[in-house]
């Protein structure tokens, strides 16, 4: 049954075929890698060099940012706003997680369950739902005033409790997992025997847990950080002018004084903010932690005493308690608003009734919108889960001497704020087209959505047993024979939850498909963006539940095939 | 039986192998007649699992010419060298029962399905794993995953059985029934095996014979008779067994624990040497003695009578061996 060799063995080296590892490592590399240089490093870098003048060196643009004090005041804004938040971030964090790590595992669903939804809730629908909320006329006034606690509105939004509110509300999930895994990771004996010693609770959150979850929470708070200078949608819908930030002076730059050039050194000094941060973040943690969320063993978990909970551990509670309303009341709150019958917002509604998803339904811009997004998503989610596939494969086949480069390489466009690939996309395919096209909006969707399929995927074959591709080889299977029957089977789940990632991160977008569709080509949170920009009518109400209701179900078959995979 | 494998004879000559500025295989030449039961035995590091892996075709070699049935398989793909592996960590196909797992092989060399199964029964019936053949291998013990990684190898009757430290995973207890398990089915089968385990009883035990390594050589092969009787240097000696480097007259003599007299028994030995008591402890089927003689450590394993039970440490004792159990090693 052995093949028979060819008479004239080679007597020197023997044949690498013979160690059919059959798989180039720069077939997986070269297509993302392709995509990136031309849909992102292209983009970026032309970027850079009209921000350093088109013809010769000149930092003309960078010094008029310097001198003229609206500029310069954006700047600080950018950096206080973003400050507060990583702030307010882990100082609601810590309850929560803490309360996270003690609680039962039912009640620890439910809770990591309020953290990940606002997650993965579109952007737009979350701000949107805020803002019903917080309006002059919202939810929030009414009940107070009906309840006599003030005569006249309180301003929540347009200002910056606004901006603070919805930027806290989507990033606090960037500390609280972090967070969770360092107290799950406490072991209960360091805490008991600090109580031994004589610590009372305060002495023993300051003296034991707080160093032990340090790190986390500095891991934590650095992204919240990095994705909070980058911040777009939250502070335009949400801010007054007083809480203007970069993004939006980058977008502005462009939309309204066409002055591309100082747009341009605006994404510029953006750039650099986020790469540093992330420099840094490499340095002191490594990106792994980025990728896996700083999640790690559990040991012999923390948990609370026999004794029960202290004073402390109460308060605790309670404003877990708080903070997880917080978290949920956005989402909770546009269902039934999306059922009333009047076209004047209120909660609860009047009367119910299904009319605002009628209205939806028979109206050509939504419907169309709505087909066109899942056109796209479909499309991307396609696209990516190829080129993802391809690149972790390649990857997990690399010499580890460039594999770390090359891995923050491909998740580099989740670092790098959306605003910026939107801008330099726009510049570099507005002339070829394409941005009237379903295509425009799609290749940028296809840089940001493959890093998910990447992540998912490598990680899947990181804890694929390489024996099994041996073993497979070794009983006659060729490379693609293992990789359909063997490999494939093994990193299914991985491959599936990257493309929910996809399709979720290209269904939510409204950031690239500000810039890069029209009138013609628009998406549904596009069309949304313009109503809410204007004013926000129930159909806007009912197309958030659409899109809620769309996540939910992608997100829970992904659930339900994991379980069953598991099971 | 008509899973026999026809084994083929493997000729390992003069390979070479480095990894940057460390030499993984250093001219390992190796002669296994079809039908052997080939053990590579070794430290980790020493290059064994190395050598076992180049075999199967998963590492390449930089010189050198492995033979398979007298034909060269340098330039054959893993997928066409026609090998039986059974990995440390089995490597069963985790979605697959433990009959698909058995299958695949066979699936991969196109037979006819009715072929296949009726290969795969006898292969289950030699393993005795009928009863779980629709299992999945998280619902199996350690030892039942072995048998199947056992059964998907000798399915496909291959040239060679290759296994690395198939019992490496499991409790001592199972470990040797699985070695008893191991030797009945090398006999039924009549396969080619060549067998990686720093474990030297298990060496002992299972093979025909056994290629010592170190440092990427082999040191020695021979029968496991001859290799304890007759090791070639101190490091096979003090490998594969005990051994004791006792200071006499003019030269040193290795001697094995067991063959160390102790007392009374040692009278009338060829060599008799008085030597002070270190310890005395009772193992069970003996007593295990630690003398020393000169600054030198003896180690005794002697039966259990009153006279040795009555030692006390510090004592002064005679101990002694005859020349013929003296360990002939060549010097280097």
């Amino acid at each position: 049954m052995t093949a028979q060799a060819p008479a004239a063995a080679l007597a020197g080296r023997s044949n690498p075929a013979g160690v059919g590892r059959g798989f180039p490592v720069w077939l997986g590399l070269a297509p993302f890698g392709l995509v990136l240089l031309v849909l992102f490093a292209v983009p970026v870098l032309s970027l850079l060099k009209l921000a350093f003048g088109e013809s010769g060196f000149s930092l003309a643009q960078f010094e008029r940012m310097a001198a003229v004090p609206v500029y310069r005041s954006v700047l600080l804004t950018t950096l206080g706003i973003a400050g507060l938040v990583t702030a307010l971030a882990v100082i609601a964090s810590y309850p929560l997680a803490y309360v996270m790590a003690t609680v039962g595992p039912r009640a620890r669903g439910l809770l990591m369950l309020l953290v990940l939804l606002p997650f993965w809730t579109s952007a737009l629908v979350r701000t949107t739902a805020w803002i019903i909320l917080l309006q002059g006329n919202g939810v929030v006034n009414t009940m107070l005033m009906g309840a006599g606690l003030t005569a006249s509105p309180i301003a929540f939004v347009y200002n910056l409790s606004g901006v603070l509110i919805g930027m806290t509300h989507v990033l606090m999930p960037f500390v609280v997992l972090p967070l969770y895994a360092a107290f799950r990771n406490l072991e209960l004996s360091t805490v008991q025997a600090a109580e031994s010693l004589g610590a009372g609770p305060l002495t023993v959150f300051r003296r034991i847990i707080l160093p032990l979850t340090a790190p986390g929470v500095v891991a934590g708070a650095m992204i919240v950080f990095m994705n909070a200078i980058g911040f777009y949608l939250t502070p335009a819908l949400m801010g007054g002018p007083g809480q203007a930030m970069i993004a939006q002076m980058i977008a502005s730059n462009i939309n309204t004084e066409l002055n591309w050039p100082f747009a341009a050194a605006l994404a510029t000094v953006l750039l650099v903010a986020t790469v540093t941060m992330l420099v840094l973040f490499q340095r002191f943690f490594g990106l792994e932690r980025l990728i896996d969320g700083g999640g790690g063993k559990v040991g012999q978990p923390f948990t609370v005493t026999s004794r029960g909970r202290s004073t402390g551990g109460w308060l605790a509670i309670v404003a877990a308690g708080l903070i997880g309303a917080f978290l949920i009341a956005p989402i909770v709150i546009v269902f039934p608003m999306s059922l009333g019958s009047s076209p004047f917002l209120a909660f609860p509604p009047e009367s119910y009734s299904l009319v605002w998803y009628e209205n939806f339904f028979s109206t050509s811009k939504w419907v169309t919108a709505l087909t066109r997004s899942l056109q796209i998503a479909a499309l991307v989610v396609t696209i990516s889960v190829v080129l993802g596939t391809l690149a972790a494969l390649g990857v997990s086949r690399m010499r580890p001497r460039w594999r770390n480069m090359v891995e923050t390489i491909f998740i580099l466009p989740m670092i790098v704020p959306v605003i910026i690939l939107a801008v330099g996309l726009y510049y570099l395919l507005a002339p070829t087209g394409l941005v009237g096209s379903i295509w425009g909006v799609t290749l940028g969707h296809v840089v940001l959505a493959t890093p998910y399929v990447f992540i998912t995927v490598r990680a899947a074959l990181k804890s694929f047993d390489d024996n099994l591709e041996l073993a497979a080889l070794g009983l006659g299977a060729s490379w693609a024979t293992m990789f359909r029957r063997v490999m494939l089977p093994a990193i299914a789940p991985g491959i599936a939850a990257g493309a929910i990632f996809a399709f979720i991160t290209s269904f939510d977008d409204v950031i690239i498909a500000l810039f890069l569709t029209n009138i013609r080509s628009r998406t549904l949170p596009k069309l949304m963006y313009e109503g809410v920009a204007h004013e926000i009518d129930p159909t806007i109400i009912a197309a958030s539940c659409l899109i809620i209701l769309v996540t939910v179900v992608v997100l829970g078959a992904n659930l339900l095939v994991a379980k069953r995979k598991t099971s | 039986m008509s899973i026999a494998a026809l084994g083929k004879a493997v000729s390992i000559r003069a390979l070479h192998k480095s990894y940057g500025a460390t030499l993984a295989l250093d001219d390992v030449s190796l002669d296994i007649p079809a039908g052997c039961f080939c053990t590579l035995l070794g430290a980790s590091g020493s290059g064994k699992t190395t050598l076992l892996k180049t075999i199967a075709g998963f590492e390449t070699y930089d010189r050198g010419r492995i033979l398979v049935g007298g034909v060269d398989i340098g330039p054959v793909p893993v997928s066409k060298r026609n090998i039986g592996m059974v990995f440390q960590n089995y490597a069963l196909f985790p979605h697959m029962s433990v009959r698909r797992n058995v299958a695949f092989g066979l699936e991969m060399r196109k037979l006819p399905a009715r072929e296949v199964q009726s290969r795969v029964e006898e292969a289950l019936a030699l393993v005795d794993l009928i009863p779980y053949a629709e299992r999945l291998p998280r619902q199996l013990s350690g030892g039942q995953q072995q048998r199947v990684a056992l059964a998907r190898a000798l399915v496909i009757r291959p040239d060679i059985l290759l296994m690395d430290e198939p019992l490496g995973a499991l409790d001592k207890n199972l470990r040797q029934a699985i070695q008893v398990e191991l030797k009945r089915l090398h006999a039924a089968v009549g396969a080619t095996v060549v067998y990686v385990t720093h474990d030297q009883e298990e060496a002992l035990f299972l093979s025909d014979q056994i290629a010592v390594m170190d440092k990427g050589r082999i040191v020695q092969i021979g029968s496991p008779r001859a290799l304890y009787d007759k090791p070639v240097d101190r490091f096979v000696a003090t490998f594969l067994g005990e051994c004791n480097f006792v200071p006499a007259g003019t030269g040193i003599l290795a001697v094995r624990p067991e063959k160390i007299r102790v007392g009374e028994a040692a009278r009338g030995c060829e060599h008799m040497l008085p030597a002070k008591v270190a310890s005395v402890d009772f193992i069970g089927r003996g007593f295990r003695l630690l003398l020393d003689r000169h600054e030198t450590e003896i180690t005794a394993l002697v039966d259990s009578t009153d006279e040795i039970a009555a030692l006390q440490p510090g004592a002064e004792t005679i101990f002694g061996f005859r020349a013929g159990d003296v360990l002939t090693i060549a010097s280097h």
